[in-house]
């Protein structure tokens, strides 16, 4: 904008559109699919691009938690702690098939899925996804956000 | 094409040391439980200072069911010259433990390592290693129930054993009902099912 102009909106909206801006994912990878989420961050896919680069080492710092690989049971019950130390709002990505269902990983060691420990907001199909994929589940995202939606528990609320 | 120097199935499945008596690069034994620990200690004095690694199988109809293999390393003592290269000694014991209450002596204290070598083997095949200061599962959580890498063991737990499977999985290149391919397959999940306790019928014993 050149100096002396100026535009008016709504403060929701405004506040809304920094939000979106600015989701930070926590730093969590927990298989094969953590590798395609750290290529997103990479020059080539450049997550950097929807202000989501900045991935948290810790929950009270992060909005977004991408469940990146299957869910071993004994992962679950931390998954479920970062998840409940993370602020509202907050917003929860499925990737892959493990993540999501189970996968191929039909067996006694893996949650058949991650919706069963935290909410979901967007699921990405693949195996895994591809970095395009992860980066459309943020733009959902980043659009639920601009409609004003709050994410996961608070969202059905 | 049935071949007389096709190995028996017993042989197969439940002597590995039948199948291949001998490896080129290690020695196998096999000791009773009793005498392991005197073994383990006179292979270590020997110049065996490295475990590798233990390992636990289940040959489920076997007795003994189970067999505790220890991988154990002699690294050679003589510097090698430049021209030679030292070649490591390789010893491979195998313990056999029977299926009912399965013990073992811990040998923590002759290579520490042993020590969440045990608790795998502890976590996973149930079997106890006495004299172990922390017997705790390692790889399971700690309230869980049974020993997943038994036999017996159901593949997708016991409390989801009995809800059928989705129907994408049940997509296969096989007919329903086919049996498995191969007469080595088809004898294990034979031995498998009436472990579990299922009735099998083959065209062998359907005699009248």
């Amino acid at each position: 904008m050149m100096p002396g102009q100026f535009m008016l909106g709504k403060l929701d909206d405004v506040a809304r559109w920094a939000q979106s801006s600015s989701v930070w994912p926590l730093t969590m990878g927990l298989a094969c699919c953590a590798i395609e989420m750290m290529s997103v961050t990479n020059s080539t896919y450049d997550i950097a691009r929807f202000g989501s680069e900045v991935f948290r080492a810790s929950p009270r710092q992060a909005d977004l938690m991408i469940v990146s690989g299957r869910v071993a049971q004994k992962m679950a019950p931390i998954i479920k702690r970062l998840y409940d130390q993370m602020a509202d709002p907050k917003w929860v990505i499925s990737m892959g098939a493990c993540a999501s269902s189970g996968g191929v990983f039909d067996n006694y060691a893996i949650v058949q899925g991650v919706d069963t420990v935290v909410p979901v907001d967007v699921y990405v199909p693949g195996c895994p996804p591809t970095p395009d994929g992860l980066l459309y589940a943020l733009n959902l995202i980043q659009q639920q956000i601009r409609q004003g939606g709050r994410g996961g528990i608070l969202a059905k609320a | 094409m049935p071949s007389s120097q096709v190995p028996s199935i017993a042989g197969t499945a439940l002597d590995p040391t039948a199948l291949r008596p001998a490896i080129a690069d290690a020695e196998i034994l096999r000791v009773g439980p009793g005498e392991l620990r005197a073994k383990l200690i006179e292979l270590r004095a020997a110049g065996c200072s490295m475990l590798l690694d233990i390992g636990g199988v289940d040959y489920l109809e076997r007795d003994p069911r189970f067999d505790v293999v220890y991988h154990l390393l002699a690294l050679p003592v003589k510097p090698a010259g430049v021209a030679e290269v030292g070649v490591p000694r390789r010893v491979r014991v195998l313990a056999g433990v029977p299926g009912d209450a399965p013990a073992l002596p811990s040998i923590h204290d002759l290579w520490p390592n042993a020590d969440w070598a045990e608790r795998e083997i502890y976590d996973l095949f149930g079997i106890v290693f006495e004299g172990h200061p922390d017997l705790r599962r390692i790889q399971m959580p700690y309230e869980w129930e049974g020993h997943p890498l038994r036999k017996d063991y159901p593949l997708r737990g016991p409390a989801r054993e009995a809800t059928p499977r989705p129907a994408f999985a049940l997509k296969s290149n096989v007919p329903a009902g086919a049996p498995p391919g191969g007469k080595v397959a088809a004898a294990l999940q034979k031995q498998i099912a009436r472990a579990r306790g299922q009735v099998v019928s083959t065209p062998e014993e359907k005699k009248p």
